[in-house]
């Protein structure tokens, strides 16, 4: 059986204010009838406006959602508000999902099998070739071009340079260049403008930002001489710094210039079968575009892992991933030096929660430095620490047995995180960044996951 | 690379290598930015603990019982916005059973408790040693550390001590509770300490004396007229004008008999044509309020302050007959003024009869509590008619004490059935609102069954959830 999710986990899966407002008032006993609950579905059927009551039915496994009202929001009230009364301990077990949940259940699983025999697509033909030459080329052309436009900003000086909208040009000539990935990372710039240090900060993402054009200029060479190193029999990976392989580094770097991976090409991969405990998540909108990072941690691989998903606001994300959960699955990571990025290939029964293991201050920072060593552009990063206490006059540290880990400058004291610890250590999921942490989630005495 | 040799590569950046260059060497701009590359890097993967200086002492253990999970848990709702309008009763409720909250919702509590000062008595039951140690860190919860905690409202605790060491809301609780128990030790014990006491403070512990109240504390809130704090000498003024015999209440009698007067049946009245010094000492205010003109408003606090039992006397008629009296002018001053007596001095006989005239809510409240019932019961069912809608019913009823019985919950559910045919109205909302928290959440059963009608299984959904919530906190 499943672990019930608490409320705050069951909001958390909405798309949005709204919809969390709007689950609430369907969340009362009265709406429902016919309800029932399963180890992996939970169903009933809500009075709407109409005649003809809603069915809404969760596969608590994944967790998916169906429901037969015309919402476009996913999951859409019903399904959440269904949650809620589920969380609230309103739905009665019952030993076989009710007709109308098995055929969609079953359906789904039919679903899913094919996928999984659906034939690969065919090998790419002479025009894919060529067209690939080609975007090689402009990408070349256009990461020249920003590293001309980086000296240039040095030479005149970056003085003037406090203005929102001065990289939109750049920004634009890079999707041109269709290096989307750069792109991205200039029309970000902005964000290092406010604060009195300003000046270094620029300086330090238009460092990053050379150290990407070079490394694509240069690495391709150097990763042929590593291999031709490694054919003669030398070690392999002393080129690139001892940060993993050069070969791992280049697909990094052609990764973050915006060279994508198809998903079926990463779930061609190779996976890593573990237990993932479900740190956190935080929602970024950046030119109307949500960006979900739901953050993950193995408990036998110790690896981080980060899955990703992108929508149009106010359209559905990714909710299959809930906060404080953990789930027996199998992750394939987008390929790299220190691969972060993943997808769920397939997910196994679901696991009762807890508390997940934590490191030190100090193991965590180690943590970071090893990543950093093998994706020198990597801005965040998922950590648990065990054992600290907030700290610090306005309590936006964590502190350890060797010292403290600053908040990032824009997040709050978190007077829930305070209240639960009460001054006692505890566990804490944060997102690492190179400004401070960005607490996520931590336990209670009771182990009871709170959402921070 | 040191801290000095980065800020020279900033201030290098700033100017432009054009005017500064690195170290004097022409083309040094990639210069910088591969150096910068390296020292942010370093400094991002190199990256040490920073002290973390001395970290808030930890809170003390817990005395009280943590709240039931599935208690807490209903409390997240409720504060989440569901059924808001519970959140006071879910407080009382466990405050009074002792409990204290789960601390990941104790900000969200005290959140609200800093804007709504009706909310921290409880709040400061709930908070327990967690909650006052967030509150010496948060100053916005301050407040919270001047909250009775549970020793001291659950019992006389450790007497004496108290008194003299605890916190404002400690010294409160023990003085109330002292009252209940010695009400004339509680009085001296406050008369002792009266001259040193914060102005705040002696305003609190007057209120207490309201418990209690009788005839011997008469001369202490007689002095306490001439206060320096005009909240205390409002508060004695009050309390005064709930003792039929205290001096105050002979003056306003005196006051009284010279602005009424009957003649061939009919009540004459002659509002005071001004307010002197005495009459302020007596706690009638001088500036009226909304707007009312002032002899209007001083007349009607002549009558609310003079004791109810002066009018039989000066009119030689019942009080049943003297509500029904023609009055030639000021008719609704001197209603307004005898309702609000009744109500200050819980005179039932009065409330009765008034109640009739002016169905005043807080008339209702003065009733013994059967009799609450029956009279609204009576009420409700003159006023319910298809041709008789009261539209203020569900005001009328609030004066009526929770949990609402069996017959006034029937005839109640009955009248909003009856109107809530189409869209229902402001009104019929309000009463659906009213029923929801006043019925006997017992009777969600008896509410369910009463008719599918979507508005009734509204309420009896609310009853239901007013009842796992009681049973929660069993």
């Amino acid at each position: 059986m499943i672990e019930r999710w608490n409320r705050d986990q069951v909001l958390a899966l909405a798309p949005d204010a709204s919809s969390q407002k709007a689950a609430q008032g369907v969340s009362a006993p009265g709406k429902w009838s016919g309800t029932g609950v399963t180890d992996d579905a939970l169903w009933g059927e809500c009075k709407g406006s109409g005649s003809k009551p809603y069915r809404a039915c969760v596969d608590l496994s994944e967790p998916a959602y169906r429901c037969t009202c015309p919402s476009r929001k996913f999951p859409c009230k019903h399904a959440l508000g269904l949650l809620l009364l589920w969380s609230a301990g309103g739905v009665p077990e019952a030993g076989e999902p009710a007709d109308w949940v098995g055929e969609w259940l079953d359906g789904r699983r039919d679903r899913a099998a094919k996928a999984v025999t659906r034939a690969p697509k065919g090998e790419a033909g002479p025009a894919d070739a060529r067209r690939a030459a080609q975007r090689e080329q402009r990408v070349t052309a256009g990461l020249a071009d920003l590293e001309r436009w980086l000296g240039d900003q040095i030479r005149q000086g970056i003085a003037g340079s406090r203005r929102h909208d001065q990289w939109d040009d750049l920004a634009k000539r890079l999707i041109d260049a269709q290096a989307p990935g750069v792109a991205g990372a200039v029309s970000r710039l902005g964000s290092a403008l406010d604060g009195d240090d300003w000046p270094g900060r620029l300086l330090s993402e238009y460092s990053l930002l050379y150290l990407l054009c070079v490394a694509h200029r240069t690495l391709p060479e150097r990763a042929s001489e590593a291999e031709a190193a490694a054919g003669a029999g030398a070690a392999a990976g002393a080129v690139a710094g001892g940060g993993g392989a050069p070969a791992g580094l280049l697909e990094r770097v052609r990764d973050r210039i915006g060279f994508s991976v198809t998903k079926e090409e990463v779930l061609a991969g190779q996976t890593v079968r573990d237990l993932w405990d479900v740190l956190g998540r935080r929602d970024e909108t950046h030119d109307r575009l949500i960006a979900r990072r739901v953050w993950l941690r193995g408990r036998s691989s110790g690896r981080a892992a980060l899955v990703l998903s992108f929508a149009p606001t106010g359209q559905a994300l990714d909710a299959s991933l809930v906060t404080g959960t953990t789930v027996d699955a199998d992750l394939a990571f987008y390929p790299g030096s220190t691969p972060l990025r993943a997808v769920v290939a397939a997910r196994h029964d679901a696991v009762p929660a807890g508390p997940p293991p934590g490191v030190s201050v100090d193991r965590a920072l180690e943590e970071v430095a090893g990543a950093l060593a093998g994706d020198p552009w990597l801005d965040s990063w998922p950590v648990v620490l065990e054992g600290v206490v907030p700290a610090g006059g306005d309590l936006r540290l964590l502190a350890g047995a060797s010292g403290a880990l600053p908040f990032h400058p824009s997040v709050q004291t978190s007077w829930r995180l305070v209240a639960t610890s009460g001054g006692h250590p505890l566990t804490v999921a944060a997102e690492w960044t190179p400004r401070g942490l960005r607490p996520l989630t931590t336990w209670d005495e009771e182990g009871r996951v709170i959402i921070l | 690379m040191n801290a000095a040799e980065w800020e020279e590569l900033v201030s290098v950046a700033l100017v432009g290598t054009d005017r500064r260059p690195l170290a004097g060497r022409a083309g040094s701009e990639t210069e910088v930015l591969a150096r910068a590359a390296v020292r942010t890097l370093r400094v991002r993967a190199g990256r040490r603990p920073v002290p973390a200086g001395e970290p808030p002492a930890a809170a003390a253990a817990e005395k009280q019982p943590v709240v039931p999970r599935a208690a807490a848990d209903r409390l997240a709702r409720i504060l989440g916005g569901e059924n808001p309008r519970l959140l006071d009763e879910w407080l009382r409720a466990a405050a009074e059973r002792g409990y204290r909250l789960t601390p990941h919702l104790l900000p969200e509590l005290l959140d609200r408790a800093a804007k709504d000062r009706s909310i921290r008595p409880q709040a400061g039951v709930l908070a327990g040693e967690r909650g006052r140690w967030l509150a010496r860190l948060n100053p916005a919860w301050e407040f919270l550390l001047a909250e009775a905690t549970v020793a001291t409202v659950t019992g006389l605790g450790d007497g004496g001590e108290t008194w003299q060491l605890g916190t404002p809301g400690d010294r409160r609780a023990y003085l109330a509770a002292l009252r209940a128990a010695d009400p004339a030790g509680a009085r001296e014990l406050l008369a002792a300490t009266w001259e040193k006491e914060t102005p705040d403070d002696r305003e609190a512990f007057l209120k207490v004396l309201a418990d209690g109240l009788c005839g011997d504390d008469e001369p202490f809130l007689e002095a306490a007229l001439d206060d320096r704090r005009r909240e205390v000498r409002n508060e004695a003024a009050y309390l005064l004008s709930r003792l039929p015999e205290s001096r105050l209440g002979l003056r306003m009698a005196e006051r009284a008999a010279r602005c009424l007067t009957v003649a061939d049946g009919e009540i004459h009245v002659d509002p005071p044509a001004s307010c002197d010094a005495a009459m302020e000492r007596d706690g009638i205010r001088v500036k009226p309020q909304y707007g009312a003109g002032e002899r209007s408003w001083w007349l009607q606090q002549v009558v609310a302050r003079t004791p109810l039992a002066v009018w039989p006397r000066l009119f030689g008629r019942p009080p049943g007959e003297i509500v029904r009296m023609p009055m030639a002018d000021w008719g609704k001053e001197i209603v307004a003024g005898w309702v609000r007596a009744a109500m200050v001095q819980e005179d039932p006989e009065w409330a009765r009869e008034l109640f009739l005239v002016d169905a005043q809510a807080n008339l209702l409240a003065v009733l013994p509590r059967e009799e609450q019932e029956s009279v609204a019961v009576e009420f409700v069912r003159r006023n319910s008619g298809r041709n008789a809608r009261h539209p203020h019913l569900a005001d009328h009823l609030s004066g009526v004490a929770a949990p609402w019985g069996a017959d006034l919950s029937r005839v109640v559910l009955e009248t909003i059935l009856d109107q809530c045919t189409g869209q229902p109205t402001w009104h019929t909302t309000n009463l659906i609102n009213v029923a929801g928290e006043r019925i006997d959440p017992a009777l969600c059963d008896m509410a369910e069954r009463f008719s599918p009608e979507p508005h009734i299984q509204e309420i009896a959904a609310l009853l239901r959830f007013r009842n796992n919530m009681v049973k929660e906190l069993q």
